[in-house]
C-alpha cells in the first residue's frame, strides 16, 4: 500500500498550485463578479500551453500522458483557487478523452490537439436537455441521414463553455424506433457550423465566468463522418466517459472545500470574541475537524478512482462514490466555513460566500448525487444477487 | 560549451519551523519541499541560455541532499536541463558552506564547465557563500547577486543591484561563475509533458563520500526562535517626567540616541 503521490504527480501538482495561486486567485473574485471573460480564456490559453487540457491524453495527439491521479490532483489545485476555471478544464479533458476513446484516428488528429494546445478556448459535451437531464437516454434531439450527411435538429441545456468552445461532442437520436438507449448516436460538430446556434445563458448562483447556454440545432449539417464511435452506441459511451468526468468535478468540490476551510481556519485563528482567538472554543475546533475529516476522506475516495481508472480497473462506481461523497463534504464544508467567519462570511468582502455558491453545483452536475447513488447501489446489487 | 546549475531543495517557507533534536538545525518532519527560490532563477538563466545556444551545449544540473531532493532536481530537468547529478548525502543539513562548496567543486574539477549558475543565496541557511567558494575553488571568475545577464561569445555580461537602486555592470570571461538575484528574470513554468518526458533524462548518482573531502570551518552551534519579548514598559506620569523617562531608556537600551 503506497499513498503517496509520484515524484512527477507531486511536480504537477506543485506547478498547478503555483499557477493558481499567481495567475487565477488574483483575478477570480472579479471573475465572479463582471461579464468580461477576458481573463478566464487568457488564463485557459496558460493552461493549455501548460499542458493541463489534456492531463490523461497521449502525447501523439499533444497531450501530457500524466494519468488520472495527476488529472484529480490538478484540479483540486486549480478548484481553490477559480472554480469556474477548473470546470472548464475538466470538461475540456473530459471531451478530449471522449474524442481519444471512441474517435477515429481521423478524429483524433483533427479536434485533440486544438484542444490540448488551446487553439480552441474550450470544447463542449452537449448531452443534456429540457427532456434528459437525469434521464439522457430519454433525449429527443435527432440526427437524420441524409446521404452524405446528417443533419441535426433539436435543442441542448447547461452546455458548459458553448460560446468560445471549438467543437461540441453531440449526442442525437439517429435510431428513434429503436429500444430506450439503444437508437443513440454521438458526433463532433464544429463551432460555426451553420444551424448550430448559441442560445441563452443562463443566470447562475455561481461558477459564474464559466459559460452555460443552451444549444440548438435547426437543420444543422454536418458531414458523414462526423458520427463517432458506432452508430447507435452513443448512449453507451456517453454513460462510460461521464464516469472519468466525475473525478473530475469531485476533485473540484473538494478544491473549492479546501479553499474554504482554509480560508476560515486562518480567520478563526485571528478573529478574537470574549477576550480569545475564536478558534479557542470547542464549537469551531469541531468544525475544523469534521471539515477536514470529511475533505480527507473524499481526497482519498478520488486518489482510488483516479487510481483504479488509471490501472484499467473497473472505476465506475468508484468515481460515482468520490463525486457523491466529495461533492457533499465540499458543501458541508463551504457552510462550515461561513459560520465560522459569521456575518462577514455572508458578505463579498471575504471569499467564502463564493465557494459555497460555487460549490452548491457540484452535487448537481455531471450526474445529480441522487443518480450517484442509483449507480452505487446498482453496482453492489448486481454483485450480490 | 558545458553548463552547470546547482540547486538546493529547501523547506516551504510558510512551514512552521521547530528545531530538531540536537537543536542545531531544523526537524524535517512534516515539512513541504520544494527548490530554493534564487536556484530558480539560475535554472532559468541557465536554460535560456542552453536554448539560445541550441545543439551546442550541455547544461547539467547539480544538487546535494537526501533522496527527497530528486524532486527539486526532476523540475529543473521538466524546466530544460539536459541531464543531472545527484550527490547522495543524507546529512548535507549538517555540512557548513565550505564543505558543501567542496563536494561540486570536487564533481566539477575535471569536467571543464564553462559555465555555472547558482542561486545567490538559500532561503533556509542564507549563507550566501556556496557559489563564490566554488568559484574560488575551481579558480572560476566571479560575480554575484546578478540581476540581468547576457552572454556573448566568452563573454558575459551581467548587472548587479547595488544598495539604494544603484546598477554595476560587470563583465567576465568565461569560465565563470555567476550566482543569481530576484530580479533576473521570471522562471518558467514546467509544462506538464516536460515534466513526464524528464523521466527518461538520466540523473547520475554520486554518493557524498566519493567527493567530501574538507572539513568544516564553522559549526552551527544553535538553531532556535528568538525569545518571547515581554509585554513591554507602560510609562506613567506627568509628560515632562515621561519624556525624561523615554530619554533614558532609549539613550541606555538602544542605539537611536547615541
Amino acid at each position: 500500500m503506497f499513498l503517496d503521490l509520484t515524484e512527477e504527480q507531486k511536480l504537477i501538482q506543485d506547478t498547478a498550485r503555483d499557477f493558481a495561486k499567481a495567475e487565477l486567485e488574483p483575478v477570480a473574485a472579479a471573475l465572479d463578479q463582471s461579464d468580461d471573460r477576458g481573463p478566464l480564456l487568457a488564463n485557459l490559453k496558460k493552461l493549455a500551453e501548460l499542458g493541463f487540457m489534456g492531463l490523461n491524453v497521449k502525447g501523439d495527439y499533444s497531450g501530457s500522458e500524466a494519468g488520472v491521479v495527476a488529472f484529480s490532483v490538478a484540479m483540486t489545485e486549480i478548484a481553490r483557487a477559480c472554480a469556474s476555471t477548473a470546470v472548464t478544464v475538466s470538461v475540456n479533458n473530459m471531451a478530449a478523452e471522449v474524442i481519444q476513446a471512441v474517435g477515429s484516428e481521423e478524429q483524433r488528429r483533427a479536434y485533440i490537439p486544438k484542444i490540448c494546445s488551446g487553439e480552441y478556448p474550450a470544447a463542449g459535451f452537449a448531452l443534456t436537455e429540457t427532456c434528459a437531464g437525469s434521464d439522457p437516454a430519454g433525449m429527443c434531439s435527432q440526427a437524420v441521414d441524409d446521404g452524405d450527411s446528417w443533419v441535426l435538429n433539436g435543442s441542448k441545456i447547461f452546455i458548459t463553455s458553448a460560446p468560445y468552445a471549438g467543437v461540441f461532442v453531440v449526442w442525437a437520436v439517429t435510431d428513434k424506433d429503436a429500444p430506450k438507449g439503444k437508437g443513440i448516436s454521438c458526433f463532433l460538430v464544429e463551432a460555426g457550423t451553420p444551424g448550430l446556434i448559441v442560445g441563452k445563458e443562463e443566470k447562475k448562483m455561481g461558477q459564474h465566468a464559466s459559460a452555460t447556454c443552451e444549444l440548438i440545432f435547426a437543420d444543422c449539417r454536418i458531414p458523414k463522418s462526423a458520427l463517432m464511435g458506432k452508430l447507435n452506441d452513443g448512449f453507451r459511451i456517453a454513460a462510460g466517459e461521464l464516469a472519468g468526468g466525475r473525478i473530475g468535478i469531485g476533485s473540484l468540490g473538494l478544491g473549492v472545500g479546501l479553499a474554504a476551510m482554509d480560508y476560515a481556519t486562518r480567520y478563526v485563528t485571528e478573529r478574537s470574541q470574549f477576550e480569545q482567538k475564536v478558534s479557542n472554543f470547542q464549537a469551531i475546533q469541531w468544525m475544523i475537524a469534521d471539515g477536514y475529516t470529511e475533505l480527507e476522506a473524499a481526497r482519498l475516495l478520488l486518489m482510488n478512482a483516479a487510481y483504479r481508472k488509471e490501472s484499467g480497473k473497473s472505476f465506475a462506481k468508484e468515481a460515482s462514490m468520490a463525486k457523491m461523497y466529495a461533492t457533499e463534504a465540499a458543501n458541508k464544508s463551504c457552510y462550515k466555513a461561513l459560520q465560522m467567519l459569521g456575518g462577514y462570511g455572508y458578505t463579498r468582502d471575504f471569499p467564502v460566500e463564493r465557494y459555497a455558491r460555487d460549490a452548491r453545483i457540484t452535487s448537481i452536475y455531471e450526474g445529480t448525487n441522487e443518480i450517484q447513488r442509483l449507480i452505487i447501489s446498482r453496482e453492489i446489487l448486481r454483485n450480490s444477487s | 560549451m558545458k553548463l552547470l546549475v546547482c540547486i538546493k531543495q529547501v523547506p516551504d517557507m510558510e512551514s512552521r519551523f521547530k528545531p530538531d533534536a540536537a537543536g542545531t538545525w531544523y526537524s524535517e518532519s512534516d515539512l513541504a519541499w520544494r527548490m530554493n527560490e534564487y536556484d530558480e532563477f539560475a535554472v532559468e538563466q541557465a536554460v535560456q541560455l542552453r536554448e539560445k545556444l541550441g545543439e551546442g551545449a550541455e547544461l547539467t544540473v547539480l544538487s546535494i541532499g537526501p533522496d527527497r531532493v530528486v524532486e527539486a532536481v526532476k523540475k529543473a530537468l521538466a524546466m530544460g536541463c539536459d541531464n543531472a547529478v545527484h550527490i547522495q548525502d543524507p546529512a548535507a543539513a549538517l555540512k557548513d558552506p565550505w564543505q558543501i562548496a567542496s563536494m561540486i567543486a570536487a564533481f566539477a574539477k575535471d569536467r571543464a564547465f564553462d559555465l555555472i549558475f547558482t542561486g545567490m543565496q538559500s532561503q533556509d541557511r542564507g549563507s550566501a557563500q556556496v557559489g563564490v567558494t566554488v568559484a574560488e575553488q575551481l579558480g572560476l571568475a566571479c560575480t554575484t547577486t546578478i540581476v540581468g545577464f547576457e552572454y556573448d561569445n566568452g563573454t558575459i555580461t551581467t548587472k548587479r543591484e547595488l544598495e539604494g537602486g544603484v546598477k554595476g555592470v560587470v563583465k567576465l570571461k568565461t569560465p565563470a561563475l555567476v550566482t543569481c538575484q530576484l530580479g533576473l528574470n521570471v522562471p518558467r513554468y514546467p509544462t506538464l509533458p516536460n515534466i513526464m518526458k524528464a523521466k527518461k533524462k538520466e540523473i547520475v548518482a554520486i554518493a557524498a563520500a566519493e567527493l567530501l573531502r574538507e572539513e568544516p570551518l564553522t559549526t552551527t552551534a544553535s538553531f532556535h526562535p528568538p525569545a518571547k519579548k515581554g509585554g513591554g514598559i507602560v510609562l506613567e506620569g506627568e509628560v515632562g517626567s515621561l519624556v525624561d523617562q523615554l530619554i533614558g531608556i532609549l539613550k541606555e537600551k538602544t542605539a537611536v540616541l547615541r
